[in-house]
């Protein structure tokens, strides 16, 4: 017998489809909850996409009892505590995030401080200290990449320290991630492709890093697929509800995936390449996942070559000999890259961001190593190897 | 008490073993700190003065060692000084034996959630390292492989005998101190 392990939880109820949004009030009345808060951004208000929200509540006499919409890119402390201070002043008694992975971040950092009481979320930082089930929150997510609607993390700057505090917890998981189609539509181009990018590359890493596991394999290879059938027809056709319905979808299954069996290496180097040069997170996913993928080929033949049945079809996949098809997986997410490239501009290089100095190489690759994620890559990586992949994705 | 009952030896030797393993790597891991260039080298962006723990829960056994700057490491036993700042906690003894019998690789167990860590995730990866560096030099070659990702390539032979030849000399140094004190 092996000594295979492994755990697998995802208790948040995905709600996906056609007028998903209209299942909210009824979810959250079977939760008790009657004051929902909504916790959004400027960029979600301005396209829109709070109306169909709140327009499904009022229809079922759920009256929202207030929206703060001004979540920055980068939430802080501050701004937790101050949405924390509105949602009691306004005796709510449930959230609502509507947004990407900032507006989830801080509205799980708020449920924490509501739940368990106090003003300092620092207090709060770490794993396993939150011992009790949190207030009903639900989460809309209006990109479909990051996955916080079903990862039990949430990150928050403290600004004054100048340091990122992360907070773990099985508790910071929404009761439901609504997923509806409406909320991705308006997406623009080179957003749909980085976040989607960020969704295969959860995928991915999920599917070859060492905490691979059946039951997240399963959700890996779903998300790999659908990625790969509809990201370009979405590209072409970005008013494609059922294109965007399964993108949103892939991107759930993706982040249920990988909250189980974690990323690697493009993950570590995508953080520090964000932290050093301020590169959305989906477009350092996109210009690392092949470079990684040739550094850890030889750990992962088995597992990258049964990825090209989902990447490339059945028909690539039987037309190509088993010890060739890690390679023609890799050259399926390149092809994938140079369409996008070609679509949206989306960079494939380092150089092509026109935002990365050369010479910041080295301080990049230094950052990758203090990474969480590089733990689960399936080759040990070290600074050379960090500086030589950084060097490939340069140019 | 039931299991006790029904292996008592085995279940004895199991804890036993683990924590011998315990003070053999704390001794180890002073001793690799002091004539290791690149453990010192992951080690020195420890805080001087962090505790690390490695430990089985709910009450032990454990090892502490304290970073006392330059990459250097002091082992403490089992008993920490003061609140220690990075705690791996593997939640059951059975799951600390597979990985101090290198049954289990660290960063396997990590992923596989036998343990959780208790304090800066970056931190953890930096010991993670240091611990891999360690079971390359104390291991022999072919235990090694299984117990870390990789085989450090600049872990040649000529280096390894020679230095691993003076922290077997240390850990048995400080083993008799141990027991002398
Ligand atoms: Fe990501």
């Amino acid at each position: 017998m092996t000594n295979k392990y492994y755990e697998f939880f995802c208790p948040v109820k995905v709600v996906a489809g056609k007028a998903a949004l209209e299942h909210i009030p009824f979810e959250l009345n079977g939760l008790g909850a009657q004051r929902p808060m909504i916790i959004t951004d400027k960029g979600v208000r301005a396209a829109g996409l709070l109306e169909p929200v709140i327009t499904a509540c009022e229809e079922s006499e759920l009256e929202i009892v207030s929206i703060y919409d001004d979540v920055p890119p980068d939430s802080s402390i501050a701004v937790v505590r101050d949405i924390a201070g509105i949602y009691r002043a306004e005796k709510c008694d449930s959230i609502i995030a509507v947004g990407g992975g900032s507006a989830i971040d801080t509205a799980k950092a708020v449920n924490i401080l509501v739940s368990e009481g106090g003003d300092d979320i620092a207090a709060y930082s770490g794993a396993g200290i939150i011992k009790h089930p949190l207030k009903p929150f639900f989460v809309v997510p209006t990109t479909a990449g990051t996955g916080s609607e079903v990862t039990a993390v949430a990150v928050i700057s403290d600004t004054e320290k100048s340091v990122k505090l992360p907070f773990t917890s099985s508790f910071l998981l929404p009761n439901a991630a609504i997923i509806d189609p409406r909320m991705t539509l308006t997406l623009p181009p080179h957003i749909t492709a980085a976040t989607a990018m960020d969704a295969l590359t959860h995928a991915t890493e999920a599917f070859t890093c060492i905490g691979k596991n059946p039951l997240s394999d399963a959700y890996a290879t779903s998300a790999v697929k659908k990625i790969s059938e509809n990201l370009l027809s979405v590209m072409d056709n970005p008013k494609d509800a059922d294109g965007r319905l399964e993108l949103a979808q892939a991107s759930t299954m993706a982040g249920i995936a990988f909250s189980n069996s974690m990323v690697g290496l493009v993950h570590a180097l995508g953080h520090a390449t964000g932290a050093i040069c301020h590169l959305p997170h989906g477009l350092c996913m996109s210009l690392y996942l092949p470079y990684v993928l040739e550094y850890n080929l030889e750990s992962i033949r088995e597992p990258l070559g049964d990825l090209l049945l989902y990447l490339d079809g059945p028909e690539a996949y039987a037309a190509t000999p088993a010890n060739r098809r890690a390679e023609a997986a890799i050259a399926a997410i390149r092809r994938m890259r140079d369409a996008l490239y070609k679509k949206c501009k989306l960079p494939r290089t380092l150089k092509e961001t026109g935002q990365v100095e050369e010479s910041q190489l080295e301080a990049i690759a230094a950052l990758a190593l203090d990474d969480g994620a590089i733990m689960f890559n399936p080759r040990e990586a070290r600074l050379e190897d960090a500086k030589a992949i950084l060097k490939k994705a340069w140019a | 008490m039931l299991a006790r009952r029904m292996q008592p030896m085995a279940l004895h030797a199991r804890r036993l073993y683990v924590q011998l393993m315990f003070q053999v790597m704390g001794n180890a891991l002073q001793a690799i700190s002091e004539v290791d260039a690149e453990a010192q080298q992951e080690a020195s962006a420890l805080p001087v003065g962090f505790l690390f723990e490695m430990m089985v829960m709910p009450n032990g056994p454990n090892l502490i060692v304290e970073h006392l700057g330059d990459g250097r490491f002091r082992y403490h036993g089992s008993s920490a000084p003061r609140k220690v700042n990075l705690s791996i906690k593997f939640k059951h003894i059975a799951h600390a034996f597979l990985v101090l019998s290198f049954q289990e690789k660290t960063s396997v167990a990590f992923a596989n959630d036998r343990m959780i860590v208790d304090g800066e995730i970056s931190y953890a990866i930096r010991m993670t390292r240091v611990l891999n560096r360690l079971e390359a030099f104390i291991l022999p070659r072919l235990v090694a492989q299984r117990a870390v990702k990789e085989y450090p390539s600049n872990l040649h032979l000529p280096e390894k005998i020679l230095s691993a030849s003076r922290i077997y000399l240390k850990v048995a140094s400080q083993f008799v101190e141990t027991a002398r004190a």
